[in-house]
């Protein structure tokens, strides 16, 4: 099965527009995460901050354009993977992997379709 | 074979079915609605050319033939393929239905409690799940179990097997190291499991025959994890409680408290085999909460015959103990029931009023408790009263034969003192 994690961090750990010197840190992890997934590993990316956020809104046919990302929180979407697993066992020991600095979660959602 | 009969065959195999459908096929919605669409193919074929020789065997045949039906139909639509449905005939050939059931049968109850026990399934529907899909419980008895209305319950058992289907949750006995997760799930699911099972003390009730199905997936629990100290403390609390089973009601189907059971019919083999069990459960999880209430069976079960003391002190003593760990309306009720034996009823009755009544209005235990000790604290009206009450809540039918005789005896002899635990053995 096909899996995307998302990934939800406070990403002020990573200090204004992510520069500070801590990204590096996790991109790091990220690479060898990601060669650690090996053939597994079908796609993902990391994202940049939320302040580079556009969002399209649609209410009632109409489309509006917005500053910021969809939602407020106190953690934000900061990247994903998308992953292929056995099952979900397999996904949840992977995303127990998915290096994250401080606090954070990784949301497992099976892809839609075969 | 009557209606009553049918449904017991009906319950009795869907335990062991769903289990081998959905190991087979690796979905559960797909595996109940075969089974239930056998079951009324036999209602409609069995009158008419008689039940057969081994009727699991062949609701399993039968089943098993739809369930493949299905998957090809799903699989024809989605490949949008136009051909006429195949006719399978569904009914089992003469040598199939000669087969034993066990050998037909494969045995995936584990594998199926550790489905409904994932940790990725939300922990209120883990135990329903169980108790429909395992145990072959309806929804109105789980609804009932649970305290929920019907409606609710049945859209969290939707809810889950949707989880379980699209998540991706595997079918596979998981590997070792996600065995300690799944532990305590499965284990409180079998205390629901078993607390149903036990609560009708004649033992005639559709609970009883999966209490054997509990005493061997609890031992089964402790050979998988024997490092697991409740597993051993759960495996010897259900072995405790079946060994009273021969003792729990008389020769007229009245329900016979603990305190009044005679241990000597008690089966020997079963408690000597919790003792063991309960050995390994103190050594690993000496102070655990099920640690404690498998002390608390063998301090009944000690006792040797009716002549030696009731072991009230003992008990009342294990109960302040499992209070400190879990501290709920349904220990301090048991606590109360001790607390009447050794301090005395008045004092007792003081703290069950200090219970959240509205809570417990509706549950047995609590109105048969309160009915004693008002009786005993010589509040006769009130008494009887509260045994209308809780006769009210149609109480399992040993019990309210125990509960009706309480009420008559209201008021005769008023010197005579009742014994405290109503509560039935459990």
């Amino acid at each position: 099965m096909k899996y995307a994690l998302l990934i939800y961090e406070d990403e002020a750990v990573y200090g204004p527009d992510k520069a500070g010197p801590r990204i590096q840190e996790v991109v790091g992890k990220h690479m060898d995460f990601a060669q650690g997934l090996g053939p597994k590993r079908l796609g993902g990316a990391g994202l940049k901050g939320t302040t580079s956020a556009t969002t399209v809104r649609t209410s009632a046919g109409r489309k509006t354009v917005h500053d910021g990302p969809f939602a407020e929180a106190k953690e934000q979407l900061g990247g994903f993977y998308l992953i292929e697993a056995s099952d979900l066992d397999e996904a949840i020991a992977i995303a127990k992997k998915v290096p994250i600095l401080q606090d954070g979660a990784i949301e497992i959602r099976p892809v839609l379709g075969p | 074979m009557n209606g009553q009969a049918l449904e017991r065959v009906f319950r009795e195999a869907s335990r062991r079915i769903i289990a081998a459908l959905a190991a087979q096929f690796r979905d559960l919605g797909l595996s109940e609605d075969a089974f239930a669409e056998a079951c009324l193919r036999a209602l409609r074929t069995w009158p008419e050319r008689g039940v057969p020789d081994d009727p699991t065997a062949w609701l399993y045949r039968v089943a098993y033939r739809i369930a493949l039906d299905a998957l090809r139909a799903r699989r024809r639509s989605r490949e949008n393929v136009h051909k006429a449905s195949e006719l399978i005939d569904a009914n089992p050939t003469p040598e199939e239905q000669m087969l034993d059931d066990s050998r037909v049968i494969p045995d995936e109850r584990l594998r199926l409690i550790l489905i409904c026990c994932h940790p990725a399934v939300a922990p209120d529907a883990r135990a329903a799940l169980t108790l429909r899909l395992v145990c072959g419980l309806t929804v109105t008895e789980i609804a009932h179990a649970f305290l929920l209305e019907e409606p609710t319950l049945a859209q969290r058992l939707v809810r889950a097997k949707h989880k379980i289907a699209e998540s991706g949750i595997p079918f596979d006995l998981p590997s070792k190291e996600h065995w300690p997760v799944r532990l305590e799930a499965v284990l409180s699911t079998l205390e629901v499991a078993y607390s149903k099972a036990h609560e009708d003390a004649a033992g005639a009730g559709r609970h009883t025959g999966f209490a054997a199905e509990i005493l061997h997936l609890s031992k089964v629990m402790t050979e998988l994890l024997p490092d697991a100290g409740e597993a051993y403390a759960l495996a010897a609390v259900v072995r405790y409680a079946e060994a009273r089973r021969p003792a729990r009601v008389d020769a007229e189907g009245v329900m016979i408290p603990l305190s009044l059971q005679d241990p000597r019919h008690w089966r020997r083999d079963f408690i000597a085999d919790a003792d063991r069990l309960l050995a390994r459960a103190v050594d690993l999880a000496p102070e655990s909460i099920r640690t404690l209430q498998a002390q608390l069976q063998a301090a009944w079960c000690a006792r040797a015959s009716l002549n030696g003391p009731a072991p009230w002190p003992h008990v009342l003593e294990l109960y302040d103990r499992l209070l400190a760990l879990r501290d709920d309306p349904i220990v301090r009720l048991n606590r109360i029931v001790a607390l009447a034996e050794v301090v005395g009823a008045d004092t007792a009755l003081v703290q069950l009023h200090a219970l959240e009544a509205s809570k417990l209005a509706e549950f047995i235990p609590y109105q048969a408790v309160r009915a004693d000790l008002l009786a005993r604290s010589g509040r006769i009206d009130e008494a009887r009263a509260a045994y209308a009450a809780v006769l009210a809540l149609k109480p399992a039918p040993a019990e309210q034969r125990w509960l009706s005789r309480q009420l008559s005896q209201l008021g005769g002899r008023g010197d005579r003192p009742l014994p405290a635990d109503l509560r039935p053995d459990r």
